[in-house]
């Protein structure tokens, strides 16, 4: 077969207890192993029981991908009544694989074969029936389903097969009807004609350094994974979606590193012990959502103030209030920024994939003890359930123990915890050093941590406070912010952050094949802002667009803010990943009114 | 409590302060309570306690919320860190699970520990979390000049209820009795030598203790909870009482007009580091297989 | 013209249903179209099929309209449904997967499958059937280049195919019986020099009336060849696919409670109507009311089935014109020796 690439998105989507994630998970694990890159995002009910609507997605390529497709290649319903809506989205000549029967009686139009499009090809399969005679239950359809659509796309069965027995290793029997299912699935594909187009190329061999390995996971394993790496000692979580993941690996995790992890009462708890435990010395860390983190702000101040190392983990779903609990959304910016009382500067880092996600979380113990602040981790619910093939470095890229201790005739009855030094970052003891004992306090204090409310003080230590956080924006090994596609003036640069920022990407790579003069950037540490790296692009675009899953753009608001300039904004609150095409279509126009704006100079 | 009366002199009272090694726990900074606050005679007794049971001044952490008796940690010759108001527990169990090798004392007053900070206390003291609670009750806000708190009495008149108090108080005992805590007490600032032996021993205690601390606002409150009503109101626990006796002390506590001083409860029950070391040393293997913890600062 | 509440329906997407959809969308802009068909393709011919052979394996070069030309003219298709009944007093269809469909006007233009004789349905799924896109393609896939295919029957379905499968290098053999040169009537007399025709092509023939007919076939044994043909006198065939032409049989089965008349077809009316006043019917499933000769016959070959499609739209649309064949159906040896057949006249 000659070398070919290969980018596949498939959907499967059902109703909750269909096994629609289940299914979508050993497809795209199986696939990762293979060698492909996968990027993936489920879309699951706020309800846990129920008929709510669950898709798992997946694109399947070759060449690294930044985002999902806005059409898919290949959808499974496992459930009509959810998967209708969704026939639209598969493109021309991809498939729809669905049910063949029914057990009750539908009205017209019940059925998707009447939706599926012309240029689309059916697969009428008998899930139910395969899985009763395979298995003798009808709980196995996902699996019937992933084995056709194996069959269908010439995937190895025996790859599938063994995916299946790692998978249910505690449970043989169950590992045997699930194979049983997968087999009749796969057999059924046998009699019916292959989709051409949707075929899975060769996996090109990728130099991968010694040592590193390859996997696929999503945000929040990559942000435990991050923490691990970076000796994570202590963590305090309040459950809360869709961060709630975080806390339950980590607390698989920490006790076989001899850590500490507690769920606090509320997130108040968990912050308040966060910031106790920072203060003492250890490595600490919480993640919530955007309610917990309105109930995290008055200690973050604290934090601040106080000048104790922390890293908050907020991944952002809809809101405000509750919101839209599964759904995603940038709109936690201004907050994570700006959120609680006082001049209450902090650090503000926002991963953009999964990888980004494990450096971050690493990066942040480090900039936070480094600076002696709380360091906020920007994710959202896309992000944290996100998932991605991602290299991991032989070796964790973090530093240990980045605090700057006092040198010992600093120490004693003179011991200025907040003392006024070069680089404004103060030696900072831990209880248990020796001759170094202060009282952190969240009252304005002078050098030695005495409240002091004089006018020249609280001027010195404000300005200290912020002023000591912009050496973070030359924090060694460390993206702050990153330049993609053409090189020099373009006529549009797209800034992008977070989650958004892959769409972004793929718009900018589309708008480039239109002949588009085009550059992107993503900015990864929010605050402090980087502005001369900012500024430096923006002075060779033409037309600045940023793109953000909120309405109030809260990005292009803190960077305008910064940089004082005016930028084309494109807002959307789909509670899903923006459009790509809605990203290009605006940077069309932009890039038409660049050229008129040529043309104009010009004459 | 019958005290029999001889002459005390300034001079040998020095004398025997500073022999005692006392000071080396009371800060330079002089507190800026009100003359006459109960919280001079807790200051004293936490800093005698603290010397009498030997600890380094390096491995004591207190930790305090916002209001008068919050300002503690300034006076102790010790780390400290003065928090937001309501939130001495949570912080208190961060910096102890972050060390167990330091001595956590957390303080506080009612409207700190029982208003605001309310949600923390049941579950600093289910958990048991290995550190000792001085809560400071004198019924009053002192720090915001005078309005009325979760242990005022009905009637009583503040700035905020100036007709007068509708809500009937807390039993903050009969709380913590029923929350688990392992450790509960009360004692009375009018009553230093009884304070101080009471500190003592909630410190010594391995696990969550509660020392509840009658103290009054000598500023604010003329009519309540004075050094008058409440020296009328205390006597000693009945000597039958058995601290191990969780009903008999509910009993005691459930008694709002007389104040009984002394240890109502006490339990030794694994705390939640014993228990953490415990769920780790499950997880990860024998101990030899764990890298060894650092003593002192965990830097 | 038409009324977009008006739904005609037309089941089977072969020649005569997408010529009868058609003729609909011209003559009633307005109506509901609707075509349910058991095929996963959209409308392509069977004619088109031996292709495979010549290595034109993609579906969308046997579509003789684009994707778009069902949306730009709404014509729907539903494929892969299997219509289990057809309700007439209601006006609905019942759908396999039971949905019911509801209609107007109903045109049945389900054609016909294969037909295998009564003695060898036991072997049945030892044959490789041609009738549908997925089965040439499976077929195609079992016979390996250069490999020995053994035709049964030997419709003109079959010769066709065979045709195509000696320009390709494989090896025929056919084995005839009563159906050869179906549906041509072929008299006695004039039999054994179209089957010599046959052989001049270059298959080898066998008369299996002569042999005294099929009596198994079987799975070769590991090493030797797919499949084993057995004849009654003894004789055997060994190769690597076997399968049937023995003509078609009109697919009904799903009219049979709907109160129309059948015989082996729907009987229809010169106007194509069957006795239901709402149900037509065109192609191969149906049989036509004769005046010449005073029975109901058959007509075949994709022209007649084209204009009976065409035909039928227009009468279910208000016309009332007769039907007239317009396809010439005698079998003919060229001066060359060659056979000539009108069926195969494709354009």
């Amino acid at each position: 077969m000659k070398a070919m690439s290969t980018d596949i998105q498939i959907a499967i989507c059902g109703s909750a207890g269909d096994g629609t994630i289940a299914a979508g998970e050993i497809l795209r694990n199986v696939m990762a192993g293979l060698g492909y890159k996968v990027i993936a995002f489920d879309v699951y009910p706020p309800e846990i029981r129920g008929f709510g609507k669950c898709i798992a997605r997946m694109r399947v390529t070759t060449e690294q991908a930044y985002s999902l497709k806005p059409q898919s290649d290949v959808l499974i319903s496992l459930d009509d009544s959810h998967a209708i809506p969704h026939v639209g989205e598969v493109r021309d000549y991809g498939a729809v694989i669905y049910e063949r029967g029914s057990i009750v009686q539908l009205a017209e139009g019940g059925h998707i074969s009447a939706h599926v499009r012309p240029a689309q090809l059916p697969y009428a399969v008998p899930l139910r029936e395969l899985s009763e005679k395979s298995t003798s239950s009808n709980r196995s359809r996902n699996i019937v389903a992933l084995g056709f659509l194996a069959g269908l796309c010439g995937l190895q069965e025996d790859t599938f097969l063994n995916a299946l027995s790692r998978k249910f290793k505690k449970k043989p029997e169950v590992a045997e009807s699930a194979q049983s299912a997968f087999r009749a699935g796969y057999a059924e594909s046998a009699d019916t004609f292959k989709l051409d187009d949707v075929v899975f190329g060769p996996v090109p061999k990728a130099p991968v350094a010694a040592g590193s390995a390859v996997e696929m996971m999503n945000g929040n394993a990559a942000v435990v994974r991050g923490c691990l790496d970076a000796g994570i000692e202590n963590y305090f979580g309040y459950p809360i979606t869709p961060a709630t993941s975080i806390m339950e690996r980590l607390a698989l995790e920490m006790p076989k590193r001899g850590a500490r992890l507690l769920q606090t009462e509320d997130e108040i708890a968990a912050i308040s012990a966060t910031v106790g435990a920072g203060f003492a010395g250890a490595r600490a860390a919480t993640a919530t959502s955007g309610p917990g983190f309105s109930l995290m702000t008055e200690m973050l101040g604290l934090g601040v103030i106080a000048e104790v190392p922390c890293v908050i983990f907020v991944s952002q779903r809809g809101g405000p209030s509750t919101g839209m609990p599964t759904k995603t959304e940038q709109s936690d910016l201004h907050i994570a920024v700006y959120g609680g009382h006082g001049d209450a500067q902090r650090i503000v880092i926002a991963p953009t994939n999964v990888e980004g996600c494990y450096r971050c979380a690493g990066k942040a113990f480090e900039m936070a003890e480094r600076y002696q602040t709380p360091v906020v981790v920007l994710l959202d619910l896309y992000l944290s359930n996100r998932y991605e093939t991602v290299v991991f470095p032989a070796r964790p890229p973090f530093a240990p123990n980045q605090s700057k201790a006092p040198e010992k005739d600093q120490l004693g009855d003179a011991y200025r915890r907040y003392a006024l030094t070069g680089d404004l970052i103060s030696p900072r003891t831990v209880p248990g050093d020796k001759d170094g004992m202060y009282v952190a306090t969240g009252l304005e204090h002078n050098e030695l941590g005495r409240p002091n409310d004089q006018p020249q003080n609280h001027e010195a230590q404000s300005r200290k406070r912020h002023e000591k956080l912009k050496a973070a924006l030359a924090h060694p090994d460390f993206t702050h912010y990153k330049r993609f596609g053409d090189e020099g003036a373009v006529d549009v640069g797209i800034i992008g952050w977070g989650s958004n920022f892959g769409e972004c990407l793929e718009a900018m790579i589309k708008a480039r094949a239109e002949g588009i003069r085009c550059a992107a950037m993503k900015v990864v540490m929010i605050s402090p802002f980087p502005v001369a790296g900012v500024t430096g692009f923006m002075d060779q675009c033409r037309e600045v667009l940023v793109p953000e899953v909120n309405y109030e753009g809260q990005f292009a608001n803190v960077l305008q803010a910064n940089v004082g300039r005016p930028v084309a904004r494109l807002n959307r609150v789909p509670g899903a990943p923006m459009a790509v095409g809605d990203i290009l279509e605006e940077v069309r126009r932009l890039a038409a009114r660049a050229r008129r704006g040529h043309e104009k100079a010009a004459a | 409590m019958s005290t029999v009366m001889k002459p005390i002199y300034v001079e040998d009272k020095l004398r025997e302060v500073r022999e005692s090694g006392r000071l080396a726990f009371r800060s330079r900074t002089l507190p800026t309570w009100c003359p006459g606050c109960g919280y001079f005679s807790i200051e004293e007794g936490l800093t005698w306690a603290l010397n009498d049971l030997g600890v380094a001044n390096k491995d004591i952490v207190v930790v305090s919320g916002i209001g008068c008796a919050s300002r503690f940690p300034f006076f102790v010759n010790a780390y400290g860190f003065h928090t937001l108001h309501g939130r001495a527990l949570p912080t208190a169990t961060g910096v102890k699970l972050a060390n167990e090798a330091l001595t956590v004392v957390a303080v506080g007053g009612d409207g700190d520990g029982f208003a605001i900070g309310g949600a923390h206390l049941s579950h600093a003291a289910r958990r048991n979390v290995d550190i000792t609670y001085l809560l400071m009750d004198n019924g009053i806000y002192g720090l915001t000049k005078g309005q009325t708190s979760p242990t005022s009495v009905v009637g009583f008149r503040t700035s905020t209820s100036p007709y007068e108090n509708l809500d009937r108080p807390l039993n903050p005992l009969l709380m913590m009795l029923s929350y688990g805590a392992s450790w509960v007490g009360r004692s009375y600032a009018g009553e230093p030598n009884h304070l101080r032996g009471m500190i003592r021993e909630a410190l010594a205690h391995r696990g969550f203790s509660y020392l509840h601390i009658l103290s009054p606002c000598v500023t604010f409150d003329k009519t309540s909870k004075t050094y008058v009503n409440l020296g009328m109101q205390v006597e000693a626990l009945p000597e039958t009482h058995d601290p191990a006796d969780l009903a008999g002390a509910m009993r005691i506590a459930m008694d709002t007009e007389r104040l009984a001083l002394g240890l109502f409860y006490s339990e030794l029950r694994p705390t939640l580091g014993d228990n953490m070391d415990e769920l780790v040393a499950r997880a990860s293997g024998p101990p030899a297989a764990r890298p060894k913890k650092a003593a002192g600062g965990r830097r | 013209m038409g009324n977009p509440s008006r739904h005609h329906i037309v089941i089977g997407s072969g020649v005569a249903g997408s010529q009868a959809a058609a003729t609909l969308r011209e003559r009633e802009p307005d109506s509901r179209i609707s075509i349910l068909t058991l095929s996963s393709l959209l409308f392509y011919n069977r004619y088109d099929l031996p292709k495979v052979f010549r290595g034109v394996r993609d579906w969308r070069e046997f579509l003789v309209q684009p994707p778009e030309y069902y949306e730009n003219n709404r014509i729907g298709v539903r494929r892969l449904n299997r219509v289990a009944a057809v309700d007439s007093a209601r006006r609905v269809i019942v759908l396999d997967h039971k949905e019911e469909v509801a209609f107007d006007t109903l045109l049945v233009a389900s054609g016909g499958r294969g037909y295998v004789p009564e003695e060898l349905t036991d072997y049945r799924a030892l044959m490789h059937p041609f009738s549908s896109y997925t089965e040439a393609l499976r077929t195609a896939n079992a016979l390996p280049e250069g490999g020995h295919a053994i035709l049964l029957g030997g419709d003109m379905i079959g010769l066709d195919l065979a045709r195509t499968l000696i320009d390709t290098g494989h090896q025929v053999t056919l084995i005839a019986d009563d159906h050869a040169f179906w549906p041509h009537e072929v008299e006695d007399a004039e039999r054994a020099g179209f089957l010599a025709a046959l052989d001049h092509m270059g298959m080898r023939v066998i008369d299996g009336r002569a042999a005294g007919g099929i009596a198994a076939v079987e799975a070769g044994a590991k090493g030797l060849s797919a499949r084993r043909v057995a004849l009654a006198d003894g004789s055997e065939v060994r190769g690597d696919v076997v399968m049937p032409f023995f003509g078609l049989t009109p697919s009904v089965e799903f009219m049979l409670g709907s109160g129309v008349d059948i015989e082996r077809g729907l009987l229809v009316t010169p106007g194509l109507r069957t006795t239901d006043e709402a149900i037509w019917a065109a192609g191969d499933v149906c049989q036509i009311w004769s005046d010449e000769v005073h029975r109901y016959r058959f007509f075949y070959g994709w022209k007649n089935v084209r204009a009976m499609g065409e035909l039928a739209a227009r009468n279910m649309t208000g016309a009332d014109d007769p039907w007239v064949s317009v396809q010439d159906e005698h079998l003919r040896l060229t001066p060359e020796g060659a056979i000539h057949s009108p069926f195969w006249e494709y354009q």
